[in-house]
């Protein structure tokens, strides 16, 4: 069955083929790692044809999909799920820092 | 330092690495330039141990039945530093997670393992993974035989072995050479474990079924006594039977433990038998000279006896509450007098579990060159070990820990949580794990309360995949995703002690990821209210149930 698209709005995700990092489409059909500047859909047809310009894009991605994001006053893009939120966040937690300890 | 005490590859197994690498170089330069759809590269990614999560590739590096050498260890630094962000996490498996790999950077990180003999090959894949062992191989005072050997005899027969390379699901195998069971073999596909009969022979039973994830099962005995030259012959019928007869149609139902759930433990062992009689006197009969030659390269290293109690250590003792208390948790006793296994504790106060930095692990690798025969081991715990200490070295080997920020006094104490990755990488995950075994070990933190509470495992998985153990945690806590909120279950019971392997009863409603500490602390305060004498936490559920735990964390939270 198809995902429901209506009443939110969307931006397009993939993972960068390279390198594997979070990328979202942005207006020029290009893939970029800020959210920021990710095309937004707000409504079900231009989800639609997002998704089909993110999967037209697929070169140099894997597994283009849709986001559901909330939009702020001042225009701040936040997905709606958490699992969303850490892929364009990152880690919840400070990761270990690499060189921080060393061996005297 | 030489790698002298366990196996070292040979020219086959160095050409089929190399090999790997090349094709897979290939692969990956096909893929970038577009040759190969990511539909036809994923299972040769996957074949290779590259996942791709949720920020990044994930190369996961298998570390045979846990053991390095500090040539290995330092060699994983430097990829870690050089391929990915300078730390690594160690996991339930015994393995090596990279979770910031770029594809483009792995084929040179799969050729710097290869040069120090080392894969990710079968560390993805519905076949037979990484063999597990006791950490404490070869060095553990209760000791019946080096489980090593027969892990290594188990990894060259499963190796690309053309039979079993497409079975219904992954296969997971666990060896044990003692009567307490630190490789958890009762919750693997097969457990081996090794022990002696009243002839004074020593062989297998062969435990069959066992697994967590979806559906726990405790594995069930089908053999009592393999004499050890059967083993290749006794697995793969195991394996065969189970190719047959695992379900394909379904994902849920096609680990080998469904199998034996569905069909029964008899049947089992009667269809195994029945293959094994075929094919026990084949060319899979284990010759003494193989057995010999595997076992002369994990001939233990020539430790001399030496003085027990060591006036340095004592003063030490006297003078340093974290040592003593390191002294009890950290250190176990060794087949050599005078001589102690350590545990270097990866789970400092507020740390994500298994985690080490490049720096860290360089820093180990020259501990255990000086200090342990150039030997380091990775627990299913996700800690690492050093398995041949003196005791007249106990004092320097805790400083220099202490400054890596692996000395914490917490080995199998409340803060040494074993945790999987969690949603913060995983793709699989519905909650996160790290973040709350951080607050768990932070607000547990002080020591002398960690010692008066006593021995309690928590294990801690982000799904149900039970990657974190949680079902065999003497407190389970497995994060769930309720309308995109995380919830955290808790389970009590669970063990993976030998005789005593449970699995945790979920205690009530799933609570919120806030007040996931708290509840430990109702539990841990109910316990320390009930408790009689020596009673481990799990020891006074056992004894008390769960009511007053219960009655405890819903009136707290």
């Amino acid at each position: 069955m198809a995902k429901n698209l209506s009443g939110e709005l969307h931006v397009a995700s993939a993972n960068r083929l390279r390198d594997g990092m979070v990328v979202f489409l942005d207006e020029a059909g290009e893939w970029t790692t800020r959210l920021d500047r990710a095309a937004v859909a707000r409504d079900e047809r231009s989800a639609e044809i997002l998704l089909a310009r993110a999967q037209a894009e697929a070169f140099g991605v894997v597994d283009s999909f849709l986001v559901a994001v909330a939009e702020s006053n001042d225009g701040t893009l936040e997905p709606l799920s958490l699992r969303e939120k850490i892929r364009a966040s990152g880690l919840t937690f400070d990761a270990i820092a690499a060189e921080a300890v060393r061996y005297a | 330092m030489p790698d002298t005490h366990f196996y070292r590859y040979d020219d086959y197994d160095r050409a089929l690495v190399s090999e790997r690498v090349a094709q897979f170089r290939d692969q990956v330069r096909r893929r970038l330039a577009g040759e190969l759809t990511e539909e036809q590269f994923k299972p040769l990614r996957l074949t290779n141990g590259l996942y791709l999560q949720l920020h990044a590739y994930m190369l996961r590096i298998a570390i045979p039945y846990g053991t390095l050498s500090t040539r290995q260890l330092r060699q994983l630094a430097a990829i870690a530093r050089k391929y990915d962000r300078g730390y690594g996490h160690f996991t339930t498996r015994q393995n090596l997670q990279l979770n910031w790999i770029k594809l483009e950077g792995a084929p040179d990180a799969l050729a710097m393992l290869a040069e120090v003999d080392m894969h990710a090959i079968q560390t993805s894949g519905n076949l037979i993974r990484n063999v597990t062992a006791d950490h404490f191989a070869g060095a553990a005072i209760d000791e019946i035989e080096d489980p090593r050997i027969w892990c290594e005899i188990v990894r060259q027969w499963s190796t690309l072995h053309p039979e079993f390379s497409f079975l219904p699901r992954k296969f997971k195998i666990a060896i044990t050479g003692s009567p307490n069971d630190r490789a958890a073999v009762r919750v693997h596909d097969v457990g081996l474990r090794l022990w002696r009969n009243e002839a004074g022979e020593t062989g297998f039973e062969v435990i069959v079924g066992g697994g967590l994830g979806r559906t726990p099962m405790i594995g069930k005995t089908i053999r009592e006594f393999l004499p050890k030259d059967d083993l290749l012959a006794y697995l793969e019928a195991t394996l065969r039977v189970y190719n047959r007869y695992g379900r394909r149609d379904n994902l849920y139902k096609s680990r080998i433990k469904i199998l034996v759930h569905e069909i029964g433990p008899e049947k089992m062992r009667e269809d195994v038998e029945a293959e094994y009689a075929a094919m026990k006197d084949s060319a899979l009969k284990l010759t003494p000279e193989t057995i010999e030659a595997i076992a002369r390269q994990f001939a233990p290293p020539a430790l001399r006896s030496k003085r027990t109690k060591v006036p340095e250590v004592e003063a030490l003792k006297l003078e340093n509450r974290a040592f003593a208390l390191w002294l009890k948790s950290n250190v176990a006793p060794h087949r050599v007098p005078g001589h102690a296994i350590v545990t270097a504790s990866l789970k400092p106060a507020g740390a994500p579990p298994g985690d080490a930095s490049s720096a860290q692990m360089e820093g180990v690798a020259d501990i255990a060159d000086a200090w342990s025969q150039g030997e380091v081991r990775v627990s299913h715990e996700q800690n690492l070990v050093l398995p041949h200490v003196a005791i007249e070295a106990l004092p320097e080997v805790y400083r220099a820990l202490e400054r890596l920020g692996f000395a914490e006094a917490n080995v199998g104490k409340i803060t040494d949580i074993i945790a999987c990755p969690g949603l913060d990488y995983c793709a699989l995950a519905n909650a996160r794990s790290i973040p709350v075994a951080q607050r768990i070990s932070t607000h547990f933190a002080e020591l002398s309360r960690q010692h008066d509470i006593g021995d309690l495992k928590i294990k801690i998985s982000g799904c149900i995949n039970a990657c974190g153990h949680h079902h065999v945690g003497h407190i389970g806590i497995l994060g769930v995703d309720k309308n995109g909120v995380e919830l955290y279950q808790i389970s009590l019971g669970g063990d993976v002690d030998f005789g005593k392997t449970a699995l945790g009863t979920i205690l009530g409603p799933a609570v919120e990821a806030d007040k996931v500490v708290e509840a430990v602390d109702a539990l841990v305060a109910t316990y320390l209210e009930a408790r009689q004498a020596d009673e481990r936490f799990v020891d006074t559920y056992r004894r008390i149930g769960a009511q007053p735990f219960k009655e405890r964390v819903y009136g707290a939270v």
